[in-house]
């Protein structure tokens, strides 16, 4: 009996446990592996395989049955999702809807989220923005949060390291606050786009400067992207249905099938991680609980090291869940500050405009991608009456009209024969910083369970006083940069949005330096129990107002060099 | 980042046949409460859906590219308005068949037709006047789900001129007669118009 329990424990047992398989899961798995762990990934939804899993990825715009459009009761049904503007007839494969796991909105939160192997690597927006020492250092000279424990020059090199594997567009523009990376070509901007760049050079000294999106597509495949089977970017910009080409960066594409090739890994779908076990007498962590979805039933898994990518809010809920005679209240919270100081991005505002220039040309094609007005405001130091500031997209457009009076041949023909806009239209929206706070958390429900019997999270996330002067700015300030450009009929607009919705919520299990004060050292390790890794979403400390993803991506590799080094010293 | 340019993207597709009420009535716009009421089934009879079929080829007739009739467009309005279209535009369409029915439209000569359907199109400004004035006052209505059932949904001709739209641009046979259809267009490039150069449809 105790040698079958023995060899059952054996195969249940790996060097290393990843909990989650999105962007930064799937980064983990690449890099265990690839030093020689024997992996587990750890994915709650079903599995998606790259290509043959994505069934809306070839259809041309006939063969969806309802050309785009829901049917009735999808929105009714998924108040939550269906605000998500990627969610749509070719991509709902792809969203957990509303009634799938049920979540308690303390205060409106329209939490986004895709359980499927890959997670939301297939539909995030693929912008790769670098941080910036100005972020790093942000929370200490400005005094919010925490202090960072690392600087950008501690990422830096895991930066290019991720870079140069996922494949990223960009041109090396010389900014401070957006440092240059490993590029490919960029995309090009357009005529407008161009004018307005130079226009603001020249208005702002270099102050505000407007330059191409950095992205996740490859513009000039290297032979590592070939060697992962993925090619040149179609600009079929069709990308949420997933890439049969691999164009773009998503753990299905690129770190899921590079971990499997190792041999080392072992890929488990339908598992809803409960909590991580806690062993009292070894003073660490020796594995997870998950339940299988189809069976019901509790099963457990043992590792040396766990790393925990679940997404930012769910990584929360996982180690609130992991509660022992240690850690009544979740793992590794002594401080008590678990599932605090959550944040996101103000994505409400925007701005849109015409310019009357260029009317002789158009654009021929697509571009997954557009320009990105990095943040000026408070960037060397504090000017304004609010902290920190925004990032905005840009793009210029050259639209087209017909005429769609009457009906018969004279409506044919005149759809047939468009005119163009006499006016290109310019939009930017607002990518603002938000501060976290204590105020802003998320907890376990004590009564309302999932139907997993897991607790509910709570959450209660909010705007506060800081965001409504930033966008205040937004307006004034784009407005006056429109204006200096000379464009016209300038509109701005608040949205009014939930948070959520920008899907780059953060934070909650926070690095910093200090176990009082943070959850997790600089090497995203929970201080009171180190061989757990949270290098997802949750770990960050400040949000910046950069996407996030590539640099979940460099913390993930950089930790999973530490883990392996450490595991090795036998320090865990 | 591209969420902007997704949606200017959504309605590319369509072409922009849809209108903002028409958008509105398919839940995306407007608050979906206000819309939440489902229906059952059309029943349609072999004469209407001839009516809508005989409509949906006078939008887009056959000329020397294809017509409505020819790429599936009645089959495709039955279907969106079942799948996608709530009580109220149930309500209106059916209006809109049974008036054409009792008008006696498939038995009217090719000029009764055309002005039959003119005098339905005159009256559709009007009828658009109410439903925005209905929009806006059922929006403050404390009492929406009562105010729901006798609500008027978007005119038929609307209803039906749009989904035509829809229908043949969006079909295979209607964009390649009419755009040139560029799925992978591998770049984004300035340009020039030519002259008699087609639409480019991604």
């Amino acid at each position: 009996m105790s040698n079958l329990n023995i060899s059952a424990i054996k195969s249940r047992t790996y060097d290393a446990i990843v909990i989650g398989s999105g962007i930064s899961g799937g980064w983990a798995a690449k890099e265990l592996t690839g030093k020689g762990l024997k992996t587990l990934v750890l994915e709650r939804g079903r599995e998606v395989k790259h290509v043959v899993d994505y069934p809306t990825a070839q259809l041309h715009p006939w063969e969806l049955p309802h050309r785009g459009q829901l049917k009735t009761g999808v929105a009714e049904a998924n108040p939550v999702v269906s605000k998500c503007y990627a969610f749509g007839e070719a991509t709902e494969q792809f969203f957990v809807k509303d009634a799938e796991h049920p979540y308690i909105q303390e205060k409106p939160f329209d939490w986004i989220r895709g359980y499927q192997m890959g997670g939301k690597s297939l539909l995030w927006a693929r912008q790769t923005q670098r941080w910036s020492e100005f972020d790093f250092e942000g929370p200490a000279r400005d005094g919010f949060a925490v202090d960072w424990p690392i600087r950008y020059a501690d990422i830096a090199p895991w930066y290019s390291y991720v870079e140069k594997f996922a494949g990223i567009s960009g041109n090396r523009d010389g900014l401070p606050q957006l440092p240059d990376g490993e590029f490919l070509p960029p995309h090009e901007m357009n005529c407008v786009e161009q004018h307005f760049s130079q226009s603001m050079a020249k208005e702002y000294s270099g102050a505000r400067p407007m330059i191409i999106g950095r992205c996740a597509h490859i513009t000039k495949p290297q032979p590592i992207h070939l060697e992962q089977g993925r090619s040149k970017c179609a600009h079929r910009t069709l990308c949420e249905r997933g890439c049969p080409l691999g164009g773009y960066f998503s753990s299905n594409a690129s770190t899921l099938p590079w971990a499997a090739k190792t041999g080392k890994m072992t890929f488990r779908p339908d598992s809803v991680v409960h909590s991580i076990i806690y062993d009292e007498k070894k003073q660490k962590a020796t594995g997870v609980r998950i339940i299988d979805s189809n069976t019901k039933q509790m099963e457990e898994y043992y590792a040396k090291i766990i790393f925990v990518n679940a997404a930012a809010l769910n990584t929360n809920l996982i180690l609130l869940n992991s509660t022992s005679n240690r850690f009544p209240n979740g793992l590794g919270n002594d401080s008590g500050l678990l599932g605090k100081y959550v944040a996101f991005h103000n994505y409400r505002a925007g701005i849109n405009a015409t310019y009357e220039g260029y009317l002789d040309k158009t654009t021929d094609g697509r571009r997954p991608n557009s320009g990105y007005i990095p943040r000026f405001r408070n960037l060397q130091k504090q000017e304004t009456d609010f902290l920190r500031g925004y990032a905005s997209g840009f793009g210029a457009d050259r639209g087209q009209k017909d005429d769609r009076n009457g009906w018969g041949e004279e409506l044919k023909t005149g759809i047939l024969k468009p005119k163009m806009n006499d006016f290109w239209s310019v939009g930017s929206h607002m990518m603002g910083e938000t501060i976290p706070k204590e105020s802003n958390y998320v907890a376990l429900d004590k009564d309302q369970r999932d139907p997993w019997g897991i607790p509910q999270l709570r959450i209660s996330v909010d705007y506060d006083d800081n965001d409504v002067k930033m966008t205040k700015d937004f307006f004034e300030q784009l407005t006056e940069m429109y204006t200096k450009a000379g464009f016209k009929n300038i509109r701005t607009y608040d949205s009014n949005r939930t948070p959520g919705l920008d899907i780059h919520e953060m934070g909650g299990v926070r690095m910093g330096k200090d176990p009082k004060t943070s959850l997790l050292n600089a090497w995203n390790q929970l201080h009171q129990c180190k061989n757990v890794f949270v290098t997802d979403g949750a770990s960050m400390t400040s949000t910046s107002t950069q996407n996030p993803s590539l640099t979940y991506m460099a913390l993930t590799a950089r930790a999973a060099d530490y883990a392996v080094k450490e595991l090795k010293k036998k320090n865990l | 980042m591209q969420r902007r340019e997704a949606l200017a993207k959504v309605s590319l597709l369509l072409g922009g046949a849809l209108s903002g009420p028409t958008l509105m009535a398919l839940g995306r716009l407007g608050t979906p409460a206000a819309a939440a009421t489902l229906r059952d089934k059309l029943n349609l009879s072999a004469q209407q859906k001839q009516i809508i079929a005989e409509v949906a080829e006078m939008i887009i007739p056959r000329t020397d590219t294809v017509g409505a009739k020819d790429v599936g467009v009645p089959a495709f309005i039955e279907m969106m308005i079942n799948d996608c279209y709530h009580s109220p535009e149930h309500r209106s369409f059916m209006a809109g068949l049974t008036e054409l029915e009792g008008l006696k439209f498939l038995q009217m000569s090719a000029a009764q037709k055309t002005d039959a359907l003119k005098q339905i199109e005159q009256k559709t400004k009007e009828q658009m006047k109410a439903y925005n004035a209905q929009t806006i006052k059922f929006g403050d209505n404390q009492d929406l789900e009562a105010m729901n059932a006798v609500k008027l949904g978007l005119p038929f001709w609307r209803l039906i001129k749009e989904l035509t739209l829809l229908g043949y641009y969006t079909s295979e046979g209607g964009m390649k007669a009419s755009f040139e259809y560029v799925p992978s267009p591998g770049k984004l490039e300035l340009t020039k118009l030519k002259p008699g150069q087609k639409t480019i449809v991604y």
